[in-house]
């Protein structure tokens, strides 16, 4: 298991009801990170409308998650 | 006698004061002001000065009035000089008379501060070491903390009064300032050259604003000296915006702060794309509109006001949407793009524009709370580089429109503004290589490192350069009645909503249900290539997106019911 700090950005942060949060996680991907996520919250986005960032960097998908990893999901947005 | 006027031969005090002397009178405040030999660490050799005669007469002559009206003195004038002067000598006289001194040294400040604000005058001050350089005389008000004035002055102070009772209970019948009086290099830095206590600081301050913005024309731009100042800018900076060239593609909550800024930049000339007319629910944060323009072309509008702050610049209104057809003409006479669009349509076509033409783009997005800036320069990481294809108008956010308050978009085009600045300056910035995520809503920002896409080569972006044009909405959506008539047209109807969506208001008859995020990871479920599909929501916006995004992989029989369940609901 590896402890991940998560941070949610527009509408997955109203999905989840907050905009971060620690959870223990044997996921090792974001990929994988997301689908147990969303047994959680109700997210309506597919990982294909998103972009995660791990450690203040875009990552891809498949990128590897460590223990302590800073995971943030954003959604695109387009308000003006 | 003038109130004001202009000498071209040297001020004789002594002369001056006579028009002003008035044995009803118990106080006379005068100021001179005196050319020094030293501005901003240089050393003054002498001064020109150069008047719009017409304009500033009128102008000088409304202010002696204002004096005597607002303070009720009984006499005021103020004469200034033009042409060559030499150090020492008197370049602008202020005499009042008063029946006491304290309105007399109000009102003499109030001229000569608002002289110095509204009368167009120049000088030219020619230094020590040859060189020269012209000087706004605003500058001198404007910057009043900044220790920027090129005269110095003196006030010579001169308060007397005769038999009067008021003056006696201040224990002073007979007041000789003289240099006693002198606020010369004190904390007033214009010069230290006012005839005034301080308990009169308030009679002229609160006086400011009315008189401000009765501010005549003569002046022909805005005085730049508090941004020149700035290290990073310069003269040399300053010429770099004045020869900037930016194009803003939406002049809504983003577009307004970023034209606001840079028209008081003094960018050079300045593109303002808008189709729009200003609708009521724009105005709040919107606010460089007016009540009164409801209805009227918004880069119309947007153009009258950034004249009206800055005529230097060179502003153009195009009243169009930015299309595929006509952005790539309009951008090619620009440097830098500025996207303050609503709409990921528009945000990629910004960011393409850019990319194929090798400008600089600005991009900035707002959702509720939030916001995010991009800057896309030449080989680094640009929009498609960043979000999925996916990315498409109807596909994230909630169905219902979004709210936003107001300053929401005004920071994130403030910092639109910025990141321009930096860019005309040559300056480096942090999103160089990074997306700025800011949380307006707990003020929580943070950078993502950004990197291009792996296809790309060159200074271009693959993904950018060979994107396709969307196809037209109106080629994806279909109007039916019910969907009884659209399954009899041969549609197989997909019901794109959410569980619980669905729950709440099934839709009528035999329909496929699959939510939106489920149909965009397998798209291949709709996979019979003789069936048309007609996908629905609540609305119609989730549908189209989803259909130009199947399209877009090859897909092309889908469409989307237009309006959605809400627009049957309806008919």
């Amino acid at each position: 298991m590896s402890r991940i700090h998560v941070q949610y950005y527009a509408v997955l942060r109203e999905q989840a009801g907050r905009s971060e949060e620690t959870i223990d996680s044997a996921a090792a991907t974001p990929a994988a990170l997301y689908e147990e996520l969303r047994a959680r919250h109700p997210f309506h986005l597919a990982r294909t409308q998103l972009r995660v960032a791990i450690d203040g960097e875009f990552a891809g998908w498949d990128a590897p998650l460590a223990d302590g990893a800073r995971v943030v999901f954003i959604p695109p947005v387009a308000g003006g | 006698m003038a109130g004001f006027e202009f000498s071209t031969a040297p001020l004789e005090p002594e002369r001056l004061r006579k028009a002003v002397e008035d044995p009803a009178c118990g106080g006379y405040a005068t100021f001179e002001g005196w050319v020094r030999d030293h501005n901003d660490g240089r050393h003054v050799r002498h001064l020109e000065y150069e008047a719009y005669v017409e304009l500033a007469v009128k102008e000088g002559e409304r202010i002696v009035e204002e004096a005597v009206r607002r303070f009720g003195v009984k006499h005021a004038r103020c004469v200034h000089r033009v042409g060559d002067l030499a150090l020492g000598e008197l370049a602008v006289w202020v005499g009042v008379s008063a029946g006491h001194r304290a309105e007399a040294f109000a009102a003499c400040r109030y001229v000569i501060d608002e002289v110095k604000h509204r009368v167009p005058i120049w000088k030219k001050e020619h230094y020590v070491d040859g060189d020269s350089g012209w000087v706004n005389c605003e500058r001198c008000a404007v910057g009043a903390e900044s220790a920027t004035t090129a005269d110095g002055g003196r006030a010579a102070t001169h308060a007397h009064e005769h038999r009067g009772e008021h003056a006696d209970a201040h224990g002073h019948s007979h007041e000789h300032a003289g240099d006693g009086s002198h606020a010369h290099g004190s904390a007033h830095a214009r010069g230290g050259a006012h005839a005034h206590t301080h308990d009169h600081d308030h009679a002229g301050a609160t006086s400011h604003a009315p008189a401000v913005s009765a501010h005549p024309a003569g002046l022909t731009r805005p005085d730049y000296s508090r941004q020149v100042v700035l290290p990073d800018v310069g003269a040399d900076g300053q010429a770099k915006i004045r020869r900037a060239r930016v194009l803003v593609i939406g002049a809504g909550g983003l577009g307004v702060p970023v034209l606001q800024y840079l028209a008081g930049a003094g960018v050079g000339v300045l593109g303002i794309v808008d189709g729009d007319v200003l609708d009521p629910s724009n105005l709040h944060r919107q606010t460089l509109y007016s009540l009164a323009d409801v209805g009227r072309p918004k880069a119309l509008l947007a153009a009258e006001r950034l004249k009206a702050l800055n005529p230097e610049v060179d502003v153009r209104a195009h009243v169009e949407r930015a299309t595929e057809e006509r952005l790539p003409a309009l951008a090619a006479d620009y440097d830098v793009l500025v996207d303050c669009t609503d709409n990921f349509r528009a945000k990629f076509l910004v960011n393409d524009v850019a990319v194929r033409l090798g400008k600089v783009g600005v991009l900035a997005s707002v959702y509720q709370y939030e916001g995010q800036l991009q800057v896309v320069k030449p080989g680094g990481a640009c929009l498609r580089c960043l979000w999925p294809e996916a990315t498409r108008d109807g596909l994230v956010g909630n169905c219902a429109e979004a709210g936003v308050l107001g300053p929401v978009p005004g920071t994130l085009g403030s910092l639109q503004a910025l990141e321009v600045l930096k860019v005309v300056l040559g300056r480096r910035s942090a999103l160089d290589e990074s997306v700025l995520l800011f949380d307006l809503g707990t003020l929580e920002s943070q950078r993502i490192r950004a990197r291009r896409a792996t296809e790309c080569v060159g200074t271009n972006c693959a993904r950018a350069a060979s994107a396709a044009a969307a196809p037209r909405i109106e080629d994806l959506e279909v109007a039916v009645a019910s969907l009884d008539d659209a399954r009899a047209a041969g549609y197989v109807v997909v019901d794109l909503r959410e569980a619980s969506e669905v729950a709440a208001a099934p839709a009528p008859g035999d329909t496929m249900h699959i939510p939106l995020s489920r149909l965009l990871e397998s798209p291949a479920q709709l996979d019979r290539a003789d069936t048309r599909y007609l996908l629905l929501c609540a609305r119609g916006q989730r549908s189209a997106g989803a259909a130009a995004t199947l399209r877009a992989a090859g897909m092309q029989r889908v469409w989307s019911l237009r309006g959605g369940l809400s627009a049957l609901a309806r008919r």
